[in-house]
């Protein structure tokens, strides 16, 4: 009686919908003084060793590592392109070219593959199965600007390219970069300029110049100049001779050779990056490009980086960011080119500061007074820059050639229709960024559902059971 | 494998991690340790020179000995550099000169105005002498390892020496601050003693 009692009381004390078996032991709990009948016990695997680093890092081989694209031999592999499409030219610039989808060709001095594209661009041109972009009323703005510039020292030819966040400023970038290349000028790109401010690179005190070299971004540098613009490079040679550190470079000798050197020794690499930039300076042969992106992060007051003394490095201490920052003032300058900087619009690391925001006229996102912190020094660094607003939304034109490109490269998972079409652009109101990630890219309309006449049940016309 | 102190680094670690398996060193203090060395915050162990990692091991060795760090210049908006040329021993004769000019032209001025220079100032505060002003530097008083184990020991022994209620506790294996009894005191009744490092 009381155990048929506990047993209903432990019954009703589980939760609803248990099945309460009586006289039931779980093989989870093995009676006191047996061994379990389900462990397994005393078995030595002479295949695996008792090792307790094993699945270290070092030790494991790992579940998956990418093959090398060049070894993929197999005919089925090889990248295919199904798009076609003309290749970026400069003579393509034109009005009537507007909203022309072009293509950035793999050439032996490819900008995108030495120097580097943003994060986001690169994840774009890694889905595409070829990298191209669309000409858009702006593009040709810009290459106008640049004509007008190829005969003009670059203080007075000094752009930040601003906007929203995802309008096509780095693409913009980009395209004026492959536009100056085309036309044989000398083009610095610098994709990615918060990592020479974000403390990932070496620093070190140099008593000469009263700032902080970094010797391997100077070296990286050299050697991303050097594979872009080593024609051009070799057609100049250095005015007056330079001797550092043991070695000693007579005043006869090609900025390629020069940049050669210093990008194969870090010790030294600093040095040449500022004599390159010195005699490029001297030259009026070539014009020259500096085209930053991520261009706020250097005119942020306090950089990762620490001093000894704890206390936060400002940008103009760091040698490189300081190169930029004297181009951008127009205290240094090309005597024929133009610097083109590109904003980050979402970066809570490096925000797009008061005395850009001044200079540029941009109303940022939270009401800036006079008594807002700003500091001189940057104010002067950031004196003579001219804004050049990007459209925020693509035109319809601009915004259908995308559409078309991604549907030819089979993006499209639902039917490609006007109504898909428009429905996109509605939603992203014709943000670039939007309207490729979130409209194109991720939609989760599927095709739709086929109706079969045939079947004599209404419910299954649809295929919906 | 870089050996400080006799603890071993591995290689893959960022340096600003590594320092911290360092006994009397923690996120801040390696941070600091990093700033001072000039070591960037993504270094790897295996990415340091040897100027870095001796200058390391000698500091940590005794910090209390080690020289204080010199002010660096910084370069202002309108300085040119002297050409590459030049040799590290000048550039470092004319700062110290171009220092020592202004120093002396500081003194004068003082002088003219009736002040005194400051170090004689110092000196003569009500007949004592003036309270040192208390480092912000934390690695001015740098304490790590053995000689970190030795101050734990001794506040420990200075609390049962007094006769206070903290070293009591200690003695009898028991929590110090506060702690319920009644049930969960195991650890300290595992690790609490008077001999405890």
């Amino acid at each position: 009686m009381v155990l048929a009692l506990s047993r209903a009381s432990l019954c009703r004390s589980l939760p609803q919908g248990t099945v309460c078996l009586p006289n039931v032991r779980t093989y989870a709990n093995t009676p006191p003084g047996q061994q379990s009948p389900f462990k397994i016990q005393n078995v030595k695997s002479s295949a695996t060793p008792k090792n307790k680093k094993a699945f270290s890092r070092k030790n494991r081989i790992g579940a998956f590592r990418s093959m090398n694209p060049s070894q993929l031999t197999v005919p089925v592999l090889q990248p295919r392109s199904s798009l076609s499409m003309p290749s970026f030219k400069p003579e393509l610039m034109t009005e009537n070219m507007i909203g022309q989808v072009v293509a950035f060709n793999q050439t032996p001095n490819d900008p995108i593959k030495y120097f580097g594209t943003p994060k986001n661009m690169l994840l774009e041109f890694r889905l595409l199965s070829q990298r191209c972009s669309v000409i858009r009323n702006i593009t040709i703005l810009t290459a106008e600007e640049l004509n007008s510039a190829a005969s003009e020292p670059s203080h007075k030819t000094r752009y930040v390219l601003t906007g929203p966040s995802g309008c096509g400023k780095s693409f913009l970038l980009l395209q004026a970069v492959q536009y100056c290349l085309a036309k044989e000028w000398i083009v610095i790109y610098i994709p990615r300029a918060k990592t020479m401010v974000n403390s990932t690179t070496t620093h070190v005190y140099d008593l000469r110049t009263q700032t902080y070299l970094q010797p391997n971004y100077a070296q990286q540098t050299l050697r991303r100049i050097l594979e872009v613009n080593s024609a051009n490079l070799q057609t100049l040679t250095m005015r007056d001779g330079l001797s550092y550190d043991r070695r000693s470079f007579s005043s006869g000798t090609t900025l390629a050779q020069l940049a050669s050197a210093g990008s194969k020794d870090p010790a030294i690499s600093s040095v040449v990056l500022e004599t390159l930039l010195t005699e490029l300076c001297r030259q009026s042969k070539i014009p020259v490009l500096l085209a930053v992106d991520d261009f706020q992060s250097i005119y942020n007051q306090k950089t990762s980086y620490r001093d000894p003394h704890f206390s936060a490095i400002r940008p103009y201490h760091l040698a490189i960011p300081r190169f930029i920052l004297e181009f951008a003032s127009g205290k240094r300058s090309f005597p024929k080119g133009a610097i083109i900087g590109a904003l980050t619009a979402a970066d809570p690391a490096f925000p797009v500061t008061n005395e850009l925001m001044d200079e540029l006229g941009v109303p940022g996102v939270h009401p800036r007074s006079p008594y807002s912190k700003r500091s001189k020094i940057l104010q002067e660094y950031a004196r003579g820059l001219r804004n050049l607003p990007v459209p925020t939304e693509f035109s319809p034109r601009e915004a259908a050639s995308v559409f078309e490109t991604w549907m030819r490269d089979n993006a499209l998972t639902a039917p490609a229709n006007d109504e898909l079409f428009l429905a996109k652009y509605t939603e992203s109101a014709g943000n670039p960024k939007a309207f490729v990630w979130q409209g194109i890219l991720g939609t989760l309309e599927g095709a739709a559902p086929v109706v079969n006449e045939s079947t004599s049940w209404p419910q299954l016309r649809e295929g919906r059971i | 494998m870089v050996h400080i102190l006799g603890i071993n680094l591995p290689d893959n670690q960022l340096a600003r991690f590594a320092l911290t398996s360092i006994y009397g060193v923690g996120p801040h203090l390696s941070h600091r340790l990093c700033a001072r060395f000039q070591i960037h915050d993504k270094c790897r162990v295996r990415d340091l020179t040897p100027f870095q990692t001796t200058a390391l091991s000698s500091f940590l060795q005794s910090p209390k000995t080690a020289l204080p760090v010199a002010q660096y210049p910084l370069a202002s908006i309108n300085f040119i550099p002297r050409p590459p040329s030049k040799s590290i021993q000048e550039l470092q004769a004319e700062l110290n000169a171009a220092r020592a000019a202004q120093k002396q032209k500081r003194d004068e001025k003082l002088q003219k105005m009736g002040k005194l220079p400051v170090e004689n100032a110092k000196a003569k505060v009500g007949g004592r002498k003036a309270p040192e002003k208390k480092s912000r530097d934390p690695l001015t008083e740098l304490r790590i390892e053995s000689e970190l184990r030795r101050e734990i020991r001794e506040n420990i022994a200075h609390q049962r020496l007094i006769g206070s209620y903290v070293g009591r506790r200690h003695a009898m294996h028991l929590p110090v601050r506060g702690q319920r009894t009644q049930t969960n005191a195991k650890t300290a009744r595992k690790l609490n003693s008077l001999d405890r490092w």
